[in-house]
């Protein structure tokens, strides 16, 4: 978990994020973050997801769960 | 006060390569015009010594630049004692002459390392929000005339420098949305300590024939650190993706 919210504020370009965080309220949400994650969840944790899903799973706990439970 | 289109005065760089040859003649001049300046490289000793030619506020980071995770370390705490950055000019490389015949693995991939995806790297870091200074952005990579044209036992350097220019053409077009400038020199030879070494392994002629490539002569090391300057002020604000040739002529013919 400790990973994944490390992985996740480098992303969005923050020191750190919480598991309420909506992904689309950072400053650094955008078309390429979306990408970012995506090709995250493929290179890391072997799953694939869409943009849909990380805008479904609203949240950084959203993605949380997004990630493991595809996994 | 005179006009300066390319004053750099409140802009912060990171310079790699800066104890030495283009690197120190670049961190130089940047300093003349104003800027502050990160100053890295592996060598302790000829980081003193550019930094003691400089003439505004600079600091000295020795890291090697193989190591990715202390360069990434590195930066963030520097810039958290200096100030965020506008950009870098990854000044840093190696050479590497060898026929096909006797080229290897371990070899080229150090040279990709270094001469090609550190840049990525320094990139990477410097254009997040909390390394980036938020204006002005610039970062400048320094490829060769053979990353432009072939030449005889290059393939490996040749494949490092070439590479240099996709990644200037696609970071030009993934920056641009933040306003950073992503833009490349390809200088031809210039007379520094690394043309003397491969210089030195030749006989005599090498040294004729090289300048004879070259319709306006050899190069001088202040002449790439003009161009950088240039690509680092707002004075290149429309400019991005371009591969700048720098090399007395050497590829017009």
């Amino acid at each position: 978990m400790e990973n994944f919210l490390e992985q996740m504020a480098e992303l969005f370009e923050v020191d750190s994020v919480n598991l309420q965080d909506e992904v689309i309220a950072f400053d650094a949400w955008d078309s390429l973050t979306g990408l970012s994650i995506i090709a995250l969840a493929d290179d890391e944790y072997g799953i694939t997801i869409t943009v849909n899903d990380i805008l479904e799973a609203k949240t950084i706990q959203g993605l949380y769960a997004l990630f493991n439970q595809k996994k | 006060m005179l006009f300066n289109p390319v004053s750099l005065l409140d802009k912060r760089y990171l310079i790699t390569g800066a104890a030495s040859g283009l690197g120190k003649a670049t961190s130089i001049l940047l300093s003349k015009l104003g800027a502050e300046l990160i100053l890295v490289d592996i060598d302790e000793e000829g980081l003193n010594d550019t930094s003691k030619m400089c003439s505004s506020n600079v600091i000295k980071v020795i890291i090697n630049l193989y190591d990715i995770s202390d360069l990434k370390a590195k930066i963030i705490d520097s810039v958290s004692k200096f100030g965020k950055l506008n950009g870098f000019v990854h000044l840093a490389g190696r050479p590497y002459i060898s026929p096909l015949k006797s080229i290897n693995e371990k070899t080229t991939t150090e040279v990709f390392m270094l001469n090609t995806y550190v840049g990525i790297e320094l990139a990477k870091i410097c254009t997040n929000r909390k390394i980036f200074a938020g204006e002005s952005g610039s970062l400048v990579f320094i490829s060769s005339v053979y990353g432009l044209v072939g030449s005889a036992a290059n393939v490996g350097y040749a494949m490092s420098k070439s590479a240099l220019h996709g990644v200037t053409k696609s970071l030009a077009i993934e920056l641009a949305p933040k306003n950073i400038r992503v833009n490349c020199i390809a200088p031809g030879f210039i007379k520094t300590n690394m043309l003397q070494k491969i210089s030195d392994s030749f006989n005599s002629e090498y040294n004729d024939t090289l300048t004879k490539l070259h319709p306006l002569g050899l190069g001088e090391a202040d002449d790439v650190a003009n161009s950088v300057a240039f690509l680092l002020s707002d004075m290149s604000k429309w400019i991005t993706g371009s591969i700048m040739s720098v090399d007395g002529g050497f590829t017009a013919q």
